[in-house]
Formats: C-alpha cells, sequence, structure tokens
C-alpha cells in the first residue's frame, strides 16, 4: 500500500492551477484553498454541478476562473443534477456522439447548507444509485453566502446570526454538529473523507486513492472562513491545523465503510486554543468565561475519539 | 394504417418511443404512472436505448432532467399534480438552461384537499416558466404532441422546454384507438438533436446557468426567453403544416368547432372540450348560432388568433377548470386582456366549471348559453360563477352532515 | 431640499453602517432620511455602495443614487476601479470625499473633478483604534459634516446607536469610534449643499431588445478562465513582499495561496501576482522563515 502513495511531500503537488484568480470570493477563503488543491489531483476535465452557496458565485457573468465546465442547479438537488450530467455523458459516448476524451469527471460543489440540509435527500438518492461521481462540501459551519446563520453544519457553542449568545442561551448554537460522514457511511458508498486545506498532501493522496474506486467519492472539506468567523484572514491556515492538532476536526477516510483515520496527532492540544482564535466562539471567554459549555466541547470531542481507541 | 386501442399514457409513451428519447428520470405519482412503467419495460426490453433512472423526487427528476438534456442528450420526464409543484423552482432553473426536453403532465387536482380527479392548477402554475405549454384532448392528439413538442422545442427559433398536459383519467387512462406511425415517417418530421447552444464536453468547456448580477443582463436574458417563445407560434405552425403532410393529422394553436358563423362561443380546454362540443351540438340542434373555441397552445399564449377568432362575436363564455383563489378564471383573464384593445368586441363572461374533476352537465351548458346570450343583449355582465348544481349541493349537505358538521 | 449621499467603499469597512450613521444621525435633526446598501456578489475586500437621502420634505425616490450631491469614497483604490466606479454621476457641484493617504496623486488626477476634499481616515482610526480597517463611524462622521445640517453632537449619538445595533458591545471601541467621528467631522469644513434633481435618466434612449439566437442567448459563458480580466489586486489594503534573498523556495506559500496568485518559477521561486493578491496575507503568516514581508498599499509600491 504504502509503495501507491502518489503524494509524499508538499512538492509532489501539481504546479497547475485550474481555477484563476480573480474570483468574488473572500480574501483568505479556506474552501476555495481546498478546493484548488482538490482541483489540481483530478485535473482540467472537471464538471462542477453546483449547488446555491458561496461558490456559486465562483462563475459571475460574464467570467468563469474555471477551465473546465459548470452547471449552476439549485440549492436541494446538484446530486440530481450530477446524475443527469453523468447519465448523458454516459449515453452519448455509448451512442458515438460524444468522444470518449471529452469525458468529463462530474463533482458535486455544495457548502453545508445544501450537503448537510437541504439536499440531503438527493446526495442520499444518488449515493442509493451508485452514481459515479464526486462530492465536493465545503463545510464553514454555517449558511455563509447569507451572512452566517445556523446551519445543522454549525458546531455546538458557535455564534451564528440565528444562534447568538442570548441571556437564555449562553453557547449561541445549542445543537450538536451533525454527522453527515455517519450518514454519508450509512449508504455503504466506496469512498468518503475529510479533508483540510492544512493537510495538502493528506488531502491530494485522498483524492487520487478516491479515483480509482467507480461510485460515490464524496469529500467533506474543512473550510475556515475568515468572515462568518471572525478571524484575520491571514489566519485561516493556522485555525485549520489547530482544528486537527485539537482533535475538533478528525482527518478520515471510508473506504467501502471501513473507517481508517489518516493522521492523528500524538497529543491533542486544548481545545481553547482553537476556539479563542475565531469571534465566533468569543462569547465562550467574554465576558465570562463559560466552563460548563468548554467542558461540554471537550466531552464531544473525548467520546469521538474514545469510540476509536477500542 | 391500423390503429391500437392504448390509454392517454401509453400514448405519451409511444410518442417518447418513436422521438427517439435518450434519457427518462422518473418518479412515480398518480395518475401518470402507467407512463413511466411503459417506458421502464421498453428501455428494460431493449426496445429503446438509452437511461431510465427512478429520482428520489420529482426536485431532483426534473433537475437530472435538465442537467441532461443541458449535456446534449434528448430526454423526457412526466409528472402530475403535487409532483410538478414540488419540482417548480426547477422547472424555472432549466428553462432558463434553454433545455428543450419534453415532459407530459397529467392533471390532477391540488391539495388541500388532496384528490385524484384532473383540472388545470398544476399545469397552469406553470404558466409562468419559461416552458411552452400544449393541453390536449384526445389519446392521438397526446402521441402526436410529443413528437410535435421536441420539434418545436429543439428549433433554434426557441430552444426551451416543453410540457404536454392531458388530464388525469380522462385521458391518462382513458382507452381510445390511436393511429401509431412508423419510426421511418418520425425521423421524417424530426431530425436528431445536435445543440450548439448548451452541452459539455471536455474539449470546449462551458459554464452553463451561471449566476448574473445587475437588472439590465438579468432582464436581457429573461426577455430573450420571452422573445424565443413568442416565436414558438410561427415554429408550431410550420411544424403542423410538416406533421400534416407526413401524418395526415393537422393542429392549430387552438381548435375551432362549428364557429364559422358563431354569435355565441364557449371557450374551453382539455378533455372537457369533448363535453362542450356535445353541449354546442344541441344548441345548434335547436338553431342557436354556438361555437366552441378549445385552446390548445397555452404558452406562447396566441393572443392575436384567439382575438381574430373572438372579436366579431355577440358573446363569449370562457369555462375555466381552474381557479386563482382571489382573481377567479386564469384563462377568463388572459383572454380578456387579449381583446381588450380592439374596438369591437364581444361580452365577456367568466364561468369555474370542473373543479377537481367535477362534472359539467348540459344543464349547466345551458346556464352559460342563456347568462352569455342575456348579457350580449343586455350589456350587463355578471361576475365569475362557479357550475354547481342542485343535486350536487343536496349530495354535499349530506356529506357534511355525515362528517359531524351541523348548521345553526 | 434633497441631499442624496452615495456611499463606496469595500466589503469589511462598514460601508452600509456609515451610511446608517449618516441617516440616523440626519433622522435625530428632524430630517426625513432613506439608507440602502446594496450587496453585490463580491465578499469581503470587494466593492460595494451604500446610499443615504436627507430631505426636509417626502422622499419620492428610491433606489440607487445616480446623480449624488456628496461622493463618500473610502478607499482611493476605488477611484479607478471600474466595477465601483465611484465619480460615476458626480459632476462640479459634488462634494467627493476621498480616504487616502497620497493627497498629492489624488488631488492631481481628480483636480478638474469638482469639490473634491481629502481625509486619511485610515491613519486616524489606526491611531486612536489601532485598527485602520473599519472605518464605518469616520466615513459616516464625514458625510454628517459636509451636508452642514448636522451637529457634531448628533453625529456622536448615531455613531453608538449604529454601532450597538450591529452588535459591538465593548464600550471602549465605541468610545474609541466616537473619537474617530470627532476628529473627521473636525477635519471637514461644512458646505451650502447645490442640490439637482437626477438627471442621468435623460442621458440615454430606450431600444426594442432584439431576439438573438440561444447560442448567444444562454446564460453561459463559453470564454473558460476569462475572470482572470477581474484584477482582485484592487482589494489590498495590505501587500506581502517577499524577500527572495531570504526566500528558500519551500512551497508553502504556493500551496496555501487560496487564489492561487502565487506561482513558483523555474528555480522554484515564488512570484506574487498583484494584479489578484486580495492582500489575506496567509504567505506572510506561513511563510517559516519570515522571507515574506508586509506593506501598505500605496501608490510608490503600484507598479
Amino acid at each position: 500500500m504504502e509503495s501507491d502513495t502518489k503524494y509524499k511531500r508538499l512538492k509532489d503537488l501539481s504546479r497547475e492551477e485550474f481555477i484563476l484568480p480573480g474570483t468574488t470570493v473572500c480574501g483568505g477563503c479556506g474552501g476555495l484553498e481546498a478546493l484548488r488543491l482538490f482541483h489540481k489531483v483530478l485535473g482540467k476535465n472537471v464538471v462542477f454541478v453546483n449547488a446555491a452557496g458561496c461558490f456559486t458565485l465562483l462563475a459571475l457573468f460574464p467570467y468563469s476562473p474555471f477551465r473546465g465546465s459548470w452547471l449552476y442547479t439549485n440549492m436541494a438537488s446538484a446530486p440530481a443534477g450530477a446524475q443527469g450530467v453523468r447519465d448523458a455523458l454516459d449515453i452519448l459516448i455509448a451512442s458515438g456522439r460524444l468522444k470518449p476524451e471529452d469525458d468529463m469527471k462530474v463533482v458535486v460543489l455544495a457548502g453545508d447548507g445544501s450537503t448537510y440540509d437541504m439536499a440531503l435527500s438527493s446526495t442520499s438518492g444518488a449515493i442509493f444509485r451508485d452514481l459515479d461521481f464526486y462530492y465536493f462540501c465545503y463545510d464553514n459551519e454555517a449558511y455563509g453566502n447569507t451572512g452566517m446563520q445556523m446551519s445543522s453544519a454549525s458546531p455546538y457553542g458557535s455564534m451564528t446570526t440565528t444562534s447568538k449568545p442570548a441571556h437564555l442561551s449562553t453557547a449561541g448554537t445549542r445543537s450538536h454538529k451533525k454527522d453527515i460522514f455517519e450518514i454519508w457511511r450509512a449508504h455503504k458508498p466506496p469512498y468518503i473523507a475529510t479533508i483540510s486545506p492544512r493537510h495538502p498532501v493528506d488531502l491530494s493522496e485522498k483524492v487520487s486513492r478516491s479515483m480509482q474506486y467507480k461510485g460515490p467519492k464524496l469529500f467533506i472539506a474543512f473550510s475556515p472562513c475568515p468572515t462568518g468567523w471572525m478571524y484575520d484572514p491571514s489566519l485561516t491556515v493556522k485555525i485549520a491545523r489547530l482544528a486537527v492538532d485539537t482533535g475538533i476536526w478528525a482527518l478520515k477516510e471510508a473506504i467501502n465503510g471501513e473507517v481508517k483515520h489518516t493522521y492523528i496527532p500524538s497529543k491533542f492540544k486544548p481545545v481553547e486554543e482553537y476556539l479563542m482564535t475565531q469571534g465566533r466562539f468569543n462569547h465562550l471567554f467574554y465576558p465570562v468565561r463559560q466552563d460548563k459549555i468548554l467542558e461540554d466541547i471537550r466531552e464531544d470531542i473525548n467520546s469521538y475519539w474514545e469510540q476509536y481507541k477500542k | 394504417m391500423a390503429k391500437e386501442l392504448i390509454t392517454g399514457n401509453v400514448a405519451a409513451a409511444w410518442g417518447v418511443r418513436l422521438a427517439n428519447v435518450d434519457y427518462v428520470p422518473a418518479f412515480p405519482i398518480t395518475p401518470q404512472t402507467e407512463i413511466i412503467e411503459t417506458l421502464s419495460q421498453w428501455f428494460d426490453d431493449g426496445i429503446m436505448n438509452g437511461k431510465f433512472v427512478t429520482m428520489d423526487s420529482e426536485h431532483s427528476m426534473v433537475t437530472a432532467a435538465g442537467a441532461a438534456s443541458a449535456t446534449g442528450a434528448r430526454v423526457f420526464t412526466a409528472t402530475s399534480s403535487q409532483g410538478l409543484l414540488y419540482a417548480l423552482e426547477v422547472l424555472y432553473t432549466i428553462a432558463g438552461w434553454r433545455v428543450p426536453l419534453v415532459m407530459v403532465n397529467v392533471s390532477r387536482a391540488l391539495a388541500s384537499p388532496i384528490t385524484l380527479e384532473p383540472d388545470h392548477n398544476d399545469i397552469l402554475s406553470a404558466r409562468d416558466s419559461g416552458f411552452l405549454q400544449i393541453h390536449t384532448e384526445t389519446c392521438q392528439e397526446v402521441m402526436d404532441s410529443v413528437l410535435m413538442a421536441y420539434r418545436i422545442a429543439e428549433d433554434n427559433k426557441v430552444l426551451l422546454p416543453f410540457l404536454i398536459n392531458m388530464d388525469g383519467y380522462y385521458l391518462s387512462f382513458t382507452r381510445e384507438p390511436v393511429e401509431i406511425p412508423s419510426r421511418e415517417k418520425v425521423k421524417e418530421f424530426l431530425p436528431p438533436y445536435n445543440p450548439t447552444h448548451a452541452f459539455f464536453h471536455a474539449s470546449t468547456p462551458m459554464s452553463q446557468g451561471v449566476a448574473v448580477l445587475g437588472g439590465p443582463t438579468y432582464s436581457y436574458f429573461k426577455y430573450q426567453m420571452h422573445m424565443a417563445s413568442q416565436n414558438a407560434i410561427e415554429v408550431h405552425n410550420t411544424a403542423a403544416d410538416d406533421f400534416n403532410l407526413i401524418f395526415g393529422r393537422k393542429y392549430g394553436v387552438i381548435e375551432e368547432y362549428r364557429m364559422d358563423d358563431a354569435d355565441y362561443v364557449i371557450v374551453m380546454s382539455n378533455t372537457f372540450a369533448t363535453k362542450g362540443k356535445t353541449a354546442v351540438d344541441r344548441f345548434r340542434d335547436k338553431g342557436i348560432k354556438v361555437g366552441l373555441l378549445r385552446l390548445r397552445l397555452v404558452r406562447p399564449f396566441p393572443g392575436k388568433e384567439i382575438t381574430a377568432a373572438l372579436k366579431h362575436r355577440k358573446g363569449v363564455a370562457v369555462i375555466d377548470q381552474n381557479i386563482s383563489v382571489g382573481s377567479g378564471g386564469i384563462f377568463y383573464n388572459e383572454i380578456a386582456s387579449s381583446l381588450y384593445n380592439e374596438t369591437k368586441r364581444p361580452v365577456m363572461l367568466s364561468f369555474i366549471g370542473g373543479l377537481g374533476g367535477k362534472d359539467i352537465s348540459f344543464i349547466e351548458f345551458q346556464k352559460v348559453l342563456n347568462d352569455t346570450i342575456m348579457a350580449s343583449e343586455t350589456g350587463i355582465v355578471p361576475a365569475t360563477q362557479l357550475l354547481y348544481t342542485e343535486s350536487e349541493w343536496q349530495q354535499m349537505k349530506k356529506l357534511l352532515e355525515i362528517a359531524g358538521k351541523t348548521r345553526q | 431640499m434633497m441631499i442624496r449621499i452615495r456611499f463606496h467603499g469595500r466589503g469589511g469597512h462598514g460601508i452600509k453602517t456609515a451610511s446608517r450613521i449618516a441617516g440616523t444621525a440626519a433622522s435625530m435633526e428632524g430630517f426625513n432620511v432613506q439608507d440602502f446598501p446594496l450587496y453585490g456578489a463580491e465578499r469581503r475586500g470587494a466593492p460595494l455602495t451604500a446610499y443615504t437621502r436627507i430631505s426636509d420634505g417626502t422622499i419620492f425616490e428610491r433606489g440607487i443614487i445616480s446623480s449624488p450631491d456628496i461622493v463618500i469614497i473610502a478607499d482611493d483604490s476605488l477611484i479607478e476601479d471600474p466595477m465601483a466606479d465611484p465619480l460615476n454621476g458626480a459632476d462640479t457641484n459634488t462634494i467627493i470625499i476621498i480616504n487616502t493617504n497620497r493627497p498629492h496623486d489624488i488631488s492631481e488626477g481628480l483636480a478638474a473633478r469638482g469639490r473634491v476634499f481629502l481625509i486619511d481616515a485610515t491613519e486616524i482610526s489606526m491611531s486612536v483604534i489601532g485598527k485602520g480597517s473599519a472605518i464605518s463611524a469616520a466615513m459616516g462622521a464625514a458625510a454628517c459634516r459636509v451636508t452642514g445640517l448636522i451637529n457634531k453632537a448628533t453625529v456622536e449619538k448615531a455613531v453608538v446607536k449604529e454601532l450597538t445595533s450591529i452588535g459591538i458591545s465593548s464600550e471602549e471601541i465605541i468610545r474609541k469610534n466616537v473619537e474617530v467621528a470627532g476628529t473627521c467631522f473636525d477635519s471637514l469644513p461644512s458646505f451650502e449643499i447645490i442640490t439637482r434633481a437626477e438627471t442621468s435618466q435623460l442621458l440615454t434612449k430606450t431600444i426594442v431588445l432584439p431576439y438573438e439566437a440561444p447560442a448567444i442567448s444562454t446564460p453561459n459563458v463559453i470564454a473558460s478562465g476569462n475572470i482572470i480580466e477581474r484584477k482582485t489586486g484592487k482589494w489590498r489594503t495590505f501587500r506581502p513582499v517577499i524577500n527572495y534573498d531570504k526566500c528558500n523556495h519551500c512551497w508553502i506559500c504556493f500551496v496555501w495561496c487560496p487564489d492561487g496568485v502565487i506561482s513558483l518559477d523555474d528555480k522554484e521561486f515564488p512570484h506574487i501576482d498583484y494584479d489578484h493578491c486580495k492582500g489575506c496575507l496567509i504567505c506572510y503568516e506561513e511563510c517559516p522563515i519570515k522571507a515574506i514581508t508586509v506593506e501598505r498599499e500605496s501608490s510608490s509600491n503600484e507598479q
């Protein structure tokens, strides 16, 4: 298996760019950083099928940043759009109307609002039908494009514009982040992985590994959002690193359902180090430190990792 | 040519089969399901080439259909009622991609209360979406319209998706003799689809359906759709002439039944127009000069043709098998606005009839005609009226009683 | 009497809040007011616009202001930005307030454009608050001052109200913003505004839109990758600069640039595409040997 590894160090990454600069997304966007690295592995021949979200504005008339193709669908049905594109490409190639070299990889591009909430049914359908496609979820843990409202990917204790810390709910977001990885895994697709822009070698190796499987290949990209998480854009990579090092974002994959962590920090850093970098957790520390909530967050992390220690 | 006894659903499926459709994403809903069952069988038997796929909802189904069409395949799908509404946002989305797929809607009245029999609030909810629409009266017309729809939709002057409407039960499950043409003849009528405006090839990257900002850009794209839709009248008429030449059946954007010398015209659509024609025959037997105008091409709305057919009449009654709650009959309003700028125009009366598949009896047609004659003589036009009979009212009261409702 | 104020800024400047400070202050002074922001797809760093109308009568206008009496430009780089086009519709009577730290260049370029006043609100903000990015109080106060209709005390009250309403709870930060507002207010003269009717509608005529074939009129883009024509380099307030004497070509800045504006040459030295670099400064933050430094954007490094 070791000898199959294609990406071992930064310098194994492609120097070619597939998303050209000039897009309207925020400076320091962690999601774009992850997508850029993801695209380097897939290569040019890609058709993105997009759901409404921040990245809908990557292609903004009359401009396109892509060297490949793009289709904007709807917020709830990008995986169904991927089904239509994939099936039509197969039909056109089989009937000789499209040259095989004109084929493309079909990639759903959706944020966490679409992925965790609105498009869950159509994603479930696409995985169930064993659609041969890639799914890239840029998870910035809230409805970012509309101004950071709570989604079911928002972590417990975070502030969003619809779950602000208040007299009756000092935590901000009171619900716990939905485990979309496990929801997907229950469908038994050949490949699922979590990725982080801070771990480009791990990210590239996962994408590369997934390419050998036919069927759904699903990725959740940790996507630090300077605008919504309220931190200086220069800290995107630092925050992504802290998320992994504190254990709040687990880097893992599931090949045919079998879960394996691809990077486990030898010693977890205290989660406060991660939380304190972002304004969305500010209320956990100021004006008074909310120890009970911090304890809950630690407990969530511990119980996650406990289950894999046995 | 031999005729087969088939339902409207199977007639629709035959149209799809003859059109060499590549791709059918589907989702079941009564009373449409027989269409997709038939097509599914044909794909499985290898009679049709391409793919049939069952989706997870109509919303997904129409997305997949639009995306496949945007990739360059010839696509068909079908739904009904709630299903059409569940997919409604996608109808607008894919119409904007200018994809010429064809979709059959089997009309069924909308919840609540949930029911099964037809009226046209489902299909008319899609009237502003950019889809073209033909509403049909017979099983033969269903099959023929599917073929015509591909020909019109794929024309470079149009390139918009098409909805064909048939009434649930009244056509969908009703068998009638239908002439099924040979594949060779269909090839003569319908060339293959080779898009130059919407496709996905690795060698020619395209970003489709991209976001725009600013009113002038949005207005440009949206109004182009409107002009393309309006082009469809001329394109329809050319296609109809060719269709007549090849298959020997002639369709207009509207159908005029015994209207030559008619003083009074009843306007209807879909299968209930057959009931209207029977009533017209009976009135004619009595020597009353009545005709019927059946709306067929509903989008684009053939306002000019309708105006020409109606403006010199004494009275027109529109029976809407739909209701825009709080406004009234949808077709009534559209026809009235078409006629408004004519200096000479008939009095126009609005009736709501056949909601939820309620029958329209001769007594009710009698009422429609009497009111129309009266209004044309007095100039006093009554407000919108619901067609409803005394016996239906008595029966309804009984049902309310059984449901435990007591009146003060 | 109606005064139309148009604010131009970039996402993060607090331009919407500035327009609201002006609106609130004028309202407190008893005027009728209308204010609104126009968001595009653009994000932090990208141009956006906000508007405030102030009148002693009923306001029978809505939407964008095409003939402004006052233009407030929160960042001088916007002047040249075609997406922002802040001087559009301004004439010699329009009062133009520009936040800049390079007064000489700006004055020269705009000498013919009417009543231009320059202010270094970023510097004022940095010296008082320690941060120069959000300048809503400064820009709002500047707008209020030049109307000649609003008292300083009222402006300060409006700053407190608006900053509180966007969730700023620190009394210290609010107090410092009030101080910035006051300084900006005092640094500008007040004016007799020469107001006029909206005129831009008269400059064009209506047409009948022609039908175009779907190969043209489908909302798609076939010029793939043409986004490179959009120069997001204008978004920057600070620029990263690579010290090639120190650089050990480790690839880190290249790998972690979200927008892919850092490329590597044959010797694996990184090069920053300043036409597109948005100035997020991840490269500066991540460079393990501190071979990247940061400079404030100014005319001298703009080549």
